[in-house]
């Protein structure tokens, strides 16, 4: 099983994601922000990252830049999770590296779940985007 | 100083020569009169405010080289491509938004509407009124803004109250029997139908209010829709539907067009095709580059447009009665914004369906599509021919 730092501000949203991870049987970390998530990306060594767009403090997309820098990213997917379908952040996301970005309102637990195992068992990431 | 005969003719009354001369000089948006050679001779004070020049500094000069027009991104607009050089060209008026650059390099975002003079067919000369519409502008980028974070703001409750619906349904909280189980089926529905009506009704007050922002870049097509359905692929997983991307030709499938609005076209297309076609059955999305424009092909194996609703497809809440018994839960705007969105960057859309077969739309798009703050001021029309919907 593997370990996943869920990035997002929203405090239901962020619980559901850790119960639906948790259950797979993964080990899961939470950060509210993209400040939270560089801090926490240090001490917990994600294997994926679950991330949100539009937040306080940083964003998903500053993270993201800030993510890119060597000896910080390492081959670690990022999934990114938002409602913003076609927006010009999902572009900006895709050439930060983003692995694949997920629409919130129109995936199920179940296909969490499927998502996240798709994006643990695909080949390795690069190291920056 | 110049010859005067664009404003006021030499052989005018002097008294008919100073009203026009008052009436140029106090018009609220700027104004510039040329002769018939391109060349200034009069310039209102408003145009020397809002180009940073004073008029001995213009008067004479030829106006393409004195007034310089830019592209947004301060590239310098060609001749030809000039509201004043078609004036001349075709001798009908021609409005248009452009930029100036100002005297201090500053880029002023402009509405021209520029006329040639012409006594008996002969051209004399041409009076170009513009204004400045940079606060028009700013207004509409934090209207957009606002629209984007409305959108955003309205889903994430939306999210949650799915989200755990789902989780209930699907045991994460314990054993439930069957008929609470249908029950959070019936909020996960409502949840569903808000989260399409917040979306829809969004993009269409973008869209009757002139809003929406065509911006062309460089798009490749088939990029563009493999990441369209690369988000829908779950929600098609969901029903078993095999969704599919074919291209002929990727290499002469990049065009300039608005990327956003392109996706949110075949996201609605096919995001419909899924809608509406029975589990296990079969979405396409073909791109077929041509000499001028782009072909988009979105067939579906679903239940088809009764003929007799074809005429209505586009119309704004419209839903064939063969879908509100199979799928209760459409809006009937789809479509309608669809066609909008199609229209916004000048392209063609229509529709080839059978009940027993199920649904072709087909759009194009043009190699080029103008860039355009406020493209359209009407609603989305509806042409008999290109009238559908499977939905």
């Amino acid at each position: 099983m593997a370990r996943i730092l869920i990035v997002e501000d929203d405090r239901d949203l962020n619980n559901a994601y850790c119960i639906i991870l948790k259950n797979e049987g993964h080990e899961v970390a939470l950060a509210f922000n993209g400040q939270e998530a560089l801090k926490k990306v240090q001490n917990f060594s994600p294997d994926l990252i679950l991330l949100d767009l539009l937040m306080p403090i940083m964003g998903g997309l500053e993270f993201l830049q800030h993510y890119n820098r060597p000896k910080i990213r390492k081959n670690v997917k990022v999934l990114i999770f938002t409602n913003m379908e076609n927006s010009p952040e999902v572009t900006q996301a895709y050439k930060l590296g983003a692995y694949r970005c997920i629409i919130k309102s129109w995936t199920a637990p179940h296909n969490l779940a499927r998502v996240v195992t798709e994006a643990l068992q695909a080949p390795a990431a690069a190291a920056t985007a | 100083m110049p010859e005067s005969h664009a404003i006021a003719p030499d052989h005018l009354p002097s008294e008919q020569r100073a009203e026009a001369e008052a009436l140029f000089t106090s018009i609220g948006d700027g104004a510039i009169s040329t002769d018939a050679f391109g060349r200034i001779t009069r310039i209102n004070p408003v145009a020397q405010r809002i180009l940073g020049y004073r008029e001995d500094e213009l008067l004479g000069g030829w106006f393409p080289k004195k007034i310089i027009a830019v592209t947004p991104d301060d590239t310098v607009v060609n001749l030809i491509d000039r509201p004043i050089s078609k004036a001349f060209l075709t001798g009908h008026s021609i409005s248009e938004k452009m930029h100036y650059r100002h005297k201090d390099g500053r880029i002023i975002p402009v509405a021209i509407s520029v006329s040639p003079i012409l006594v008996d067919n002969k051209p004399l000369g041409a009076i170009e009124v513009f204004r400045d519409i940079t606060l028009q502008e700013e207004i509409d980028r934090m209207k957009s803004e606002f629209i984007s974070l409305a959108s955003h703001q309205l889903r994430t409750p939306l999210s949650a109250i799915k989200t755990y619906s789902h989780m209930l349904v699907d045991g994460y909280m314990g054993k439930l029997t069957a008929t609470q189980k249908q029950s959070l089926r019936t909020i996960i529905g409502a949840a569903d139908r808000m989260n399409e009506l917040v979306s829809t009704l969004l993009n269409i007050t973008r869209i009757e209010s002139g809003t929406i922002a065509v911006t062309p870049k460089q798009v490749q097509l088939y990029k563009a829709a493999e990441e369209v359905l690369k988000e829908l692929s779950l929600p098609a997983a969901d029903k078993a539907i095999t969704l599919s991307l074919r291209c002929r030709d990727k290499s002469r499938a990049t065009i300039k067009t608005d990327s956003l609005i392109f996706k949110e076209i075949v996201t609605n297309l096919v995001s419909n095709a899924i809608k509406y076609t029975p589990e296990n059955g079969k979405v396409t999305v073909t791109v077929r580059p041509r000499a001028k424009d782009v072909l988009m092909q979105v067939n579906d194996t679903g239940w088809g447009i009764p003929k007799y609703a074809q005429d209505q497809i586009f119309s704004k809440f419209f839903r064939a009665q063969n879908i509100v018994k199979r799928e209760t839960t459409g809006t009937g705007l789809g479509l309608y914004l669809v066609k909008g969105l199609v229209d916004a960057l000048e392209g063609t859309i229509w529709f080839k369906s059978d009940e027993a077969t199920g649904t072709n739309f087909y759009f194009t798009i043009p190699r080029k599509t103008k860039q355009a703050v406020r493209p359209r001021r009407r609603r989305p029309t509806v042409s008999k021919q290109t009238t559908n919907e499977s939905n």
